[in-house]
C-alpha cells in the first residue's frame, strides 16, 4: 500500500487544484450544459416527427442516452490533456523525471483525481436537466446500473489512455492544439456522442466497431439502457477492457521511445 | 569507486536545419534536414562523495545536458555513467531517491497549493519516514525562514521565497547528492548570501555532495572547492579552485593612498623592477607577480619613499580568470604541470 500512497496524494492534490480553478470548472460545465440542452431540443424536434421510436430508441430513452453522454464527457476534461501536453512542450517533465515516480501512473493519478467531483457535479446537473425535460428512462434492472458503472469506469480508462498517447505527440510536434481538436472531433463522431451508432450507415458503423471510441460513450450508454442482450454486453465490455489496457500499454511504449529519442526542452 | 563516474559520456542532439526565408520554410516542410550536434562530447568526470563541484561554462556549453544525464532525465548517446552504483537512466526512479534537484528557473513546487502541501507531497513521493520528515522540515523551516509563507500558494510568493522553499523541497528526503542549476539566478544579495551559507552548511554538516552550475561566480567561491569548466561539450578545465587561482591569477595589485604627490616617480619605479606602476594624483597602484614579490616587500619599498595614508590589495578575481577561459585567452592545457607558467594568448 505504501508504494501507492504517493499516487493517492497526487490524485488528492489534483482534485484540490480543480477547486482552485473554480471559475474554469464552472464555465466548462456551463459550456457542456448549453451543448446538452441544444442536443435535447434538436432530438425533441426529430422525435416530434415520429412519435413512436427511432432506431429502437423512444424519446425518454434518447434523453437518457444524451445525459449519459453528457455525464461521460464531463469526466476528465480537456484540462488534463492540455496540462500534460504543456508539461512536455515547456519541459516541465524534466521535474517529474527527477522524482521517484512512474510518469504514466502520476499522470493517471492527476487525471483521475478530479473525477469523483466531476461525476457528482454532472449527476446533479443531469438530474436538473432531466427534470426540466420531463424525466428520462431509468435502468429497467438494477443490474444494468451496476454494469453501467463498471462500463463507465472502463470508458474513463480508455479516455485516459487515448489522451495520454495524444499528449505524447507534443514531444515531436509543436502543433498539439490541432491534434487535440482533431481527437475530439473524431471521438465525438465515432463514440456515438452526437448520434447513436445505430443511426450510422453500415460501412460507418463497421469503422466505428474497430475503433476504441465506441467504448467511450456508446457502450456504457447502451448498458445503462439495457439495449444489449447478456452475451453482447459481456463482449462489448471485454472489447472496452482490451482497448483500455492496450492504449495504456501503447502510451508506455510511446513514452519510452520519446524520452530516449527526444530532447527535453529548456532549462 | 567515486560517487559519480562518467567515462566518454556523450549526448548527441538532432537539430532541424532550415534555410532562411519563405523558400527555405517551404523546402523544410517537404524535406526536413537535420544536423547532429554534440551537446556533450566524450567527457570524463569523477566526483567523490562529499565534494562540492562548480560546473561552469558559457550558455549552450553542455552544462544542463550533463546534469540531466546525471539525474537520469536524459539518456546518453554513448559512454558509461554510474552514479552511486546505479546507471541513472536505467534505474531512474531509484536514482531519484538519492538525489535532490533544484532548477533555478523552474520550480518543483505545485503552483496552486500552499507550500506546506507541496512538502507533504514530497513526503509521500519519497516515502520519507514521518519522524525524519518532521525533523528535516522543522530544521529547514528555521534556517531558511519558511514560516512566513508556509501556507501561501507557491504562485503567490516572491522569487527569493520560492528558491528557499525549493531548496527545502529538494532536501527533505536526505539526498546524497544535490544538483543545483543556477540556484541564485535573479535573487537579491541578501537572499543569495543566505542560500549560499545554507548550501555550504549542507556540505560541511551533512556531507551532501553538491554539483552546481551557475553564472554567478560568488556562488562558486562561497560553495565550491573544485571547478570544472565545459565548453563546446568538452571539459576544458578540472581542478581545485585555489590551484586555478595560484596558477593563473598570479598578478595582484596594491593601491596606495598617498599623503602628498611623490617627488620622484622614477625612483619608486626603479625600486620596483618587474612591476607595473601607475599613478593618478594621490593614488599609486602597483601590479606585481605574487610568486616573485610579496605584498610586504612592495609596501616597504613604497613607504620608505613616500608617506602612505592607506592601502589595499586586490585579490585575483575568479571572474576575470573564467572570462579569459571562456574567451579562449587562457589556455588551460598546462594545468597538469603546476610549475609551468600560464600561457597567456592575447585574442
Amino acid at each position: 500500500m505504501g508504494r501507492y500512497r504517493k499516487y493517492a496524494s497526487i490524485a488528492r492534490t489534483s482534485l484540490e487544484i480543480t477547486f482552485v480553478y473554480r471559475a474554469g470548472f464552472v464555465l466548462n460545465m456551463l459550456g457542456t450544459i448549453f451543448y446538452v440542452v441544444a442536443m435535447f431540443y434538436l432530438w425533441q424536434t426529430i422525435f416530434l416527427g415520429s412519435p413512436n421510436a427511432l432506431g429502437g430508441f423512444t424519446w425518454p430513452e434518447m434523453k437518457a442516452y444524451l445525459l449519459v453522454s453528457f455525464l461521460l464527457n464531463s469526466l476528465m476534461t480537456w484540462f488534463a490533456e492540455w496540462n500534460m501536453s504543456m508539461d512536455i512542450k515547456e519541459g516541465r517533465v524534466a521535474t517529474d523525471l527527477a522524482r521517484p515516480m512512474d510518469f504514466q501512473a502520476s499522470r493517471m493519478a492527476t487525471a483521475f483525481g478530479p473525477v469523483p467531483f466531476e461525476f457528482s457535479s454532472a449527476l446533479v446537473v443531469g438530474a436538473i436537466v432531466a427534470t426540466v425535460f420531463g424525466g428520462i428512462a431509468l435502468p429497467a434492472d438494477p443490474l444494468h446500473l451496476v454494469v453501467f458503472l463498471f462500463s463507465a469506469f472502463l470508458a474513463t480508462l480508455i479516455k485516459f489512455g487515448l489522451v495520454y498517447c495524444v499528449s505524447m505527440t507534443a514531444f515531436w510536434t509543436t502543433g498539439i492544439d490541432g491534434i487535440m481538436v482533431g481527437r475530439v472531433a473524431i471521438q465525438n463522431i465515432f463514440s456515438g456522442a452526437l448520434i447513436p451508432l445505430v443511426f450510422f450507415p453500415d460501412w460507418l458503423r463497421a469503422i466505428a466497431a474497430v475503433l476504441p471510441f465506441q467504448g467511450m460513450i456508446s457502450t456504457p450508454a447502451l448498458t445503462y439502457l439495457g439495449k444489449m442482450d447478456g452475451p453482447t454486453t459481456a463482449l462489448m465490455i471485454c472489447i472496452q477492457a482490451v482497448w483500455a489496457v492496450g492504449l495504456i500499454l501503447l502510451g508506455r511504449l510511446v513514452w519510452r521511445g520519446a524520452v530516449r529519442a527526444v530532447t527535453i526542452n529548456g532549462g | 569507486m567515486a560517487l559519480i563516474e562518467a567515462h566518454g559520456l556523450t549526448k548527441k542532439f538532432r537539430q532541424a536545419v532550415k534555410e532562411p526565408g519563405l523558400i527555405g520554410s517551404l523546402k523544410h516542410f517537404f524535406t526536413r534536414q537535420y544536423r547532429d550536434r554534440l551537446a556533450v562530447d566524450h567527457i570524463d568526470l569523477s566526483v567523490e562523495a562529499g565534494e562540492s563541484v562548480a560546473y561552469l561554462g558559457p550558455n549552450g556549453a553542455g552544462k544542463s545536458t550533463t546534469i540531466k544525464m546525471l539525474t537520469g532525465i536524459l539518456v546518453p548517446t554513448s559512454g558509461s555513467l554510474v552514479v552511486n552504483g546505479l546507471v541513472p537512466y536505467e534505474k531512474r526512479q531509484q536514482n531519484a531517491r538519492n538525489i535532490g534537484v533544484v532548477f533555478g528557473q523552474r520550480t518543483q513546487l505545485w503552483w496552486d497549493i500552499p507550500v506546506i502541501e507541496s512538502f507533504n507531497l514530497a513526503r509521500d513521493m519519497y516515502e520519507i519516514p514521518v519522524k525524519r520528515y518532521k525533523e528535516n522540515l522543522a530544521q529547514f523551516t528555521e534556517i531558511l525562514g519558511l514560516d512566513e509563507f508556509m501556507n501561501v500558494p507557491a504562485g503567490k510568493i516572491s522569487l527569493g521565497q520560492r528558491m528557499r522553499a525549493d531548496l527545502c523541497m529538494a532536501l527533505l528526503h536526505d539526498p546524497k547528492t544535490l544538483y543545483l542549476d543556477e540556484p541564485t539566478i535573479g535573487l537579491d544579495i541578501a537572499v543569495k548570501d543566505s542560500i549560499r551559507r545554507f548550501i555550504r552548511s549542507l556540505v560541511v554538516e551533512r556531507g551532501t555532495t553538491v554539483m552546481l552550475t551557475t553564472h554567478d561566480l560568488g556562488d562558486i567561491e562561497d560553495i565550491c572547492k573544485r571547478i570544472v569548466i565545459i565548453d563546446n561539450g568538452k571539459i576544458i578545465h578540472d581542478g581545485d579552485l585555489a590551484k586555478l587561482k595560484d596558477t593563473y591569477a598570479r598578478d595582484r595589485v596594491i593601491h596606495f593612498q598617498l599623503a602628498r604627490p611623490p617627488e620622484s616617480m622614477a625612483a619608486i619605479c626603479a625600486a620596483l623592477p618587474a612591476c607595473e606602476t601607475t599613478t593618478d594624483g594621490l593614488r599609486l597602484s602597483v601590479r606585481f607577480d605574487r610568486f616573485r614579490l610579496t605584498a610586504g616587500e612592495i609596501a616597504a619599498a613604497v613607504m620608505s619613499r613616500v608617506e602612505v595614508i592607506d592601502f589595499r590589495i586586490d585579490e585575483p578575481e575568479v571572474e576575470d580568470l573564467i572570462r579569459k577561459v571562456y574567451l579562449g585567452q587562457l589556455s588551460l592545457e598546462s594545468t597538469d604541470s603546476d610549475t609551468a607558467a600560464p600561457s597567456l594568448v592575447e585574442a
